[in-house]
């Protein structure tokens, strides 16, 4: 008789938490929770941390020839660089923060593009053998280059440089593309490639059309 | 008969030259020894003033050279583990002041400072605290060094351990030894450029969110002197 009592309690117990695990998950899945936080060695986190330097060497260079001609189109097209750039950075900030990870990390730049791709291909490290070991930026030298010009010298040295580091900054929205399903992320990389694409046919144009130099 | 009164007979001619001539030779002699004196004086005073000056501008450069005595090397800050020696100032002001500012750590790690920012990288001259002290609250870190005691490898290496974007590495005399990285509110003492809590100090105050005013720029302001890269 009480052997029977405990064998019911048991089942009713049990019955219950799996009522109650059963629901929790339901809840869960239906509520769209966000999914789990990139992790610090990912290619997002990776991609997030590098692009921020990145974008801020373009935003330098953009303000710096800005300052240096009188060109109009040339100082609308640097304005929008440097203010959506900076914006962007700030986003990459943001997401990092938001997940808990520190902006820093000790792996070397582009580390993360040695990760395997999500559709399980290989990854393979680029190479950047320029400073700051991304591809497309501008060393210490150029800079200071453009930072020495005016007028349609620093235009050009300008466009001789941002051409380059627009084309860079695309090939890391594609190799962190092929790597993460972040959404944030994704969304990010994207819009990148779709802005810097337009503004290299744009800068190409422009640096065509720049009277040779003297 | 009357004896003449003993009278000096009347100085002839040519006595009265001669003694014209000794008036004016004593004269001479008089004018000649005041003029001596008169250089001798000259040429002391001169020689004095000149000490004077000479003393006053060797002070005032020696004083202003001399970088202040090397700090002696605080062991418990410079051995042991991150968390023990990581020093941590709350409640730092952020006023802006175009003034020179004392501040109470050395090297400074936030107070009041300049409106403009010193721009982030790699300077091989001392910079001017009240820029710097902008950057760190911008979410930059300062990287220190004492030039009378590190060596042109240990600042190749400190160089290579700053990160590329946010980080400034300049000489900072006087602070002996022990080289600091500091940000806003935090700083931290070595001796070994390869002591790893160096990479942790970066990992938890590098562009820290904590900082007063994360994300802000550290670049199109103040370019020191002796920028290297």
């Amino acid at each position: 008789m009480t052997r029977t009592r405990g064998r019911t309690v048991a089942g009713l117990v049990l019955a219950a938490v799996l009522v109650l695990v059963a629901g929790f998950a339901v809840g869960r899945v239906s509520s769209g929770a966000p999914p789990p936080a990139p992790s610090t060695d990912s290619a997002a986190a990776g991609f997030l941390r590098d692009m921020q330097a990145h974008h801020a060497q373009a935003v330098d260079m953009a303000l710096l020839v800005r300052d240096r001609t009188d060109d109009e189109v040339i100082r609308t097209i640097a304005y929008d660089m440097a203010v959506t750039q900076a914006a962007q950075s700030g986003q990459m900030y943001g997401l990092l923060d938001a997940w808990g990870l520190p902006q820093r990390s000790a792996q070397p730049a582009m580390a993360w593009t040695a990760l395997p791709s999500t559709d399980g291909s290989g990854g393979h490290h680029m190479d950047a053998s320029t400073p700051g070991g991304m591809p497309g930026l501008a060393t210490p030298e150029q800079l200071a280059q453009l930072r020495a010009a005016t007028g349609d010298d620093a235009v050009r040295i300008f466009l001789e440089l941002m051409i380059p580091h627009h084309e860079g900054g695309l090939e890391m929205a594609d190799a962190v593309l092929v790597r993460t399903d972040v959404p944030q992320v994704v969304s990010l990389a994207t819009g990148i490639q779709r802005a810097q694409r337009t503004e290299v046919r744009l800068m190409q144009d422009l640096l065509a059309n720049l009277q040779p130099a003297d | 008969m009357a004896t003449p009164p003993n009278r000096p007979a009347p100085p002839t001619v040519k006595q009265q030259r001669a003694d014209k001539r000794a008036q004016q030779l004593e004269a001479f002699k008089k004018r000649e020894a005041a003029r001596k004196r008169n250089r001798i004086l000259g040429i002391v005073g001169a020689v004095l003033a000149l000490v004077l000056v000479a003393g006053t501008v060797t002070t005032v450069v020696v004083v202003n050279l001399t970088p202040p005595a090397a700090q002696e090397v605080d062991e418990a800050l410079v051995s042991g583990e991150y968390r023990d020696r990581v020093q941590t100032y709350p409640g730092l002001d952020s006023t802006h002041v175009s003034s020179r500012v004392t501040y109470e750590q050395e090297p400074p790690v936030g107070g009041a400072h300049n409106a403009a920012w010193l721009n982030c990288g790699v300077y091989d001259q001392k910079q001017q605290n009240e820029n710097a002290v902008h950057s760190l609250e911008h979410g930059a870190v300062w990287i220190t060094y004492d030039p009378a005691t590190t060596t042109d490898d240990e600042i190749a290496a400190l160089i290579a351990l700053a990160p590329t974007t946010y980080s400034i590495v300049s000489p900072y005399p006087g602070i002996g030894e022990a080289m600091a990285i500091s940000a806003w509110g935090a700083q931290l003492r070595f001796t070994d450029v390869a002591d790893p809590v160096v990479e942790e100090f970066l990992g938890e105050y590098w562009r820290s969110p904590d900082s007063p005013e994360p994300n802000a720029p550290c670049s199109g302001a103040v370019e020191g002197p002796g920028r290297v890269s």
